[in-house]
């Protein structure tokens, strides 16, 4: 799945169709094509018009009824905003935080339990919560993203650094390095990998907070237009405006999977990732 | 040089009554690792540490080479004496391939070898590149260690022990990742350097093979605590070629060390059984 252009097998003499099917991409769009048709078919024929559109009805929904509203458009951007305000706060304060914990030893044994224990809290607990505290605009939904990037994001710049070789850091302090050297050279590289994954997670919960707390409570935002839709049994509006969500957050991952391809250092692969603590 | 000069300005490490002990004496955990050890090393001189497992080898080898501050006894290298802290300038080491940095390329891995040290960066080009040709890398100087094979990475390993021009190499364990034909490649090559470059080399292995075909001599390291049991002269002259191998003399001198070691071999392994011997 992870390159659209594979090597196909040459096969001689066999027709275009038969090359066709043996390719992983043309597979993978055909699979597509085949449920796209299928999902056609039953919104067309069977299904109830109140509670499912065929996809044709969803793709006119979403030129008629969401590109042409300026409010509906101003409420996907303003999401796209709130979703970078609270990844970028995530990621600032995951990577200070994380770094600080997972500095030494005793910072980690001491602070590290803390971190875990939040993390393993279902936060849509506290949403109401958050509404109380930030209002009913994109403060909450910000708020609420953050408090869910983040974690992962600690969790494993903290792994990362503790992951690191004891033979690499012996290597560098025979050669003469002293110990910030050991941090800039050995310790930070060593921990980009795993940051990188935590980067991941934490764009994947960021989204998921930030839509949940639209979908909680909204008074002009995606949430609240979704509502209306559903309301109203207008499914194929409501499909469209859940569509753009579902394309928000794949360019979003597409974007940190794009930069930990590019700004990995050395090609490394992230360890495994570690959500507990074991022992020392 | 067949004869031991006991003139101070031939020797380059004295090794005086080295003891370490890890844990505090007397409790429980406490582990004698080297006792009293004594030897002095001759400049050029090859010098192998052969042992058993956890006899002590690596450790002293860190002592020496500053990386430890040993319980008792001291260690002098060119009449300084080494104080529990690497001397970069006089020591460099070699430890296992995979002390390479995987996040930097080949090349940095070098400067940053050479900047550890001190060294100004217009030397550092020319002197990673003439090392890398000693070891016939020269080629894969942009590459990542991740895109060689373990032999490669374990020249390059090499050649980065040598550019930073020390008079003295530690070699702890180098070649134990390695398959056997591509470890007896790199000991002819490491041979062939010692004599070209009149290297102090102080090599710890646990190979009766290597130990041999390497060494002026070797010292026979007991099991735990770590004493000198014997010290074995090699006297052939460097480079040595493969057929030194074939000569009836190598397998005498490995097997006068095999059979020192066995009964070695034994006791660690009677005192894995049965740890706290009763004293019957």
């Amino acid at each position: 799945m992870t390159s659209l252009t594979s090597t196909q097998p040459r096969s001689t003499g066999s027709s275009p169709l038969a090359k066709m099917l043996k390719s992983p991409f043309w597979l993978r769009v055909g699979l597509i094509a085949i449920v796209v048709a299928l999902l056609e078919y039953y919104g067309r024929f069977h299904a109830d018009p109140a509670f499912m559109r065929p996809p044709s009805a969803v793709l006119d929904a979403f030129f008629t009824s969401i590109v042409s509203e300026p409010k509906i458009i101003s409420a996907l951007w303003l999401c796209v905003m709130e979703i970078a305000v609270a990844y970028a706060m995530a990621v600032a304060f995951g990577l200070l935080i994380g770094l600080v914990i997972g500095a030494t030893n005793f910072s980690r044994a001491a602070l590290f339990p803390i971190v875990l224990m939040l993390f393993a809290i279902p936060q849509v607990a506290f949403m109401p919560l958050v509404i109380m505290i930030f209002g009913l605009g994109p403060a909450a939904k910000i708020a609420f993203g953050f408090s869910h990037g983040i974690f992962p994001i600690i969790v494993n710049v903290v792994a990362g650094m503790r992951d690191v070789k004891e033979l690499h850091v012996r290597g560098a302090k025979s050669m003469g390095a002293s110990n910030a050297d050991v941090i800039r050279h050995v310790i930070l590289p060593n921990m980009v990998p795993s940051l990188f994954t935590g980067l991941r997670l934490g764009m994947t919960l960021t989204l998921l907070g930030v839509i949940l707390a639209e979908l909680y409570v909204s008074t002009g935002g995606v949430g609240y237009y979704t509502r209306v839709f559903a309301e109203n049994y207008n499914p194929a509006p409501l499909f469209a405006l859940t569509l753009c969500l579902a394309v928000i957050a794949i360019v979003f991952n597409e974007l940190v999977r794009i930069a930990e391809n590019r700004l990995t250092p050395g090609k490394r692969k992230a360890p495994k990732i570690q959500l507990s603590e074991s022992g020392k | 040089m067949t004869q031991v000069d006991k003139n101070n300005d031939d020797i380059a490490i004295s090794i005086k009554n080295v003891t370490q002990r890890f844990g505090d004496e007397g409790s429980p955990e406490s582990v004698l690792a080297l006792d009293n050890i004594s030897l002095d090393i001759r400049k050029g001189e090859f010098v192998c540490l052969l042992g058993p497992s956890g006899c002590g080898k690596s450790t002293l080898l860190n002592i020496v080479g500053g990386l430890f501050r040993p319980s008792s006894g001291s260690v002098t290298v060119d009449g300084r004496l080494v104080d529990g802290k690497p001397h970069p300038d006089k020591i460099a080491f070699v430890f296992q391939e995979s002390t390479l940095f995987p996040w930097y390329t080949v090349i940095e891995n070098f400067h940053i070898a050479l900047k550890f040290q001190g060294i100004p960066k217009s030397e550092w080009d020319d002197r990673a590149m003439t090392a890398l040709k000693a070891v016939g890398m020269a080629s894969f100087a942009k590459h990542y260690p991740d895109q060689l094979s373990v032999g490669m990475r374990q020249r390059v390993n090499m050649a980065r022990g040598i550019c930073v021009k020390t008079g003295i190499l530690l070699m702890d364990e180098p070649f134990a990742a390695l398959d056997e034909q591509t470890r007896m490649v790199l000991g002819e090559d490491l041979s062939q350097l010692l004599a070209e470059t009149g290297k102090t080399i102080v090599f710890v292995t646990h190979s009766l093979a290597e130990a041999v075909f390497l060494s002026d001599r070797i010292a026979v390291i007991s099991a735990r605590p770590g004493k000198i049991k014997t010290i074995i002269d090699v006297k052939t002259p460097h480079p040595r070629s493969p057929d030194f191998m074939l000569e009836p003399r190598f397998s005498e001198l490995r097997n006068e060390c095999y059979a020192l070691l066995r009964d070695e071999i034994r006791a660690t392994m009677a005192l894995q059984r049965d740890p706290q011997p009763t004293g019957a």
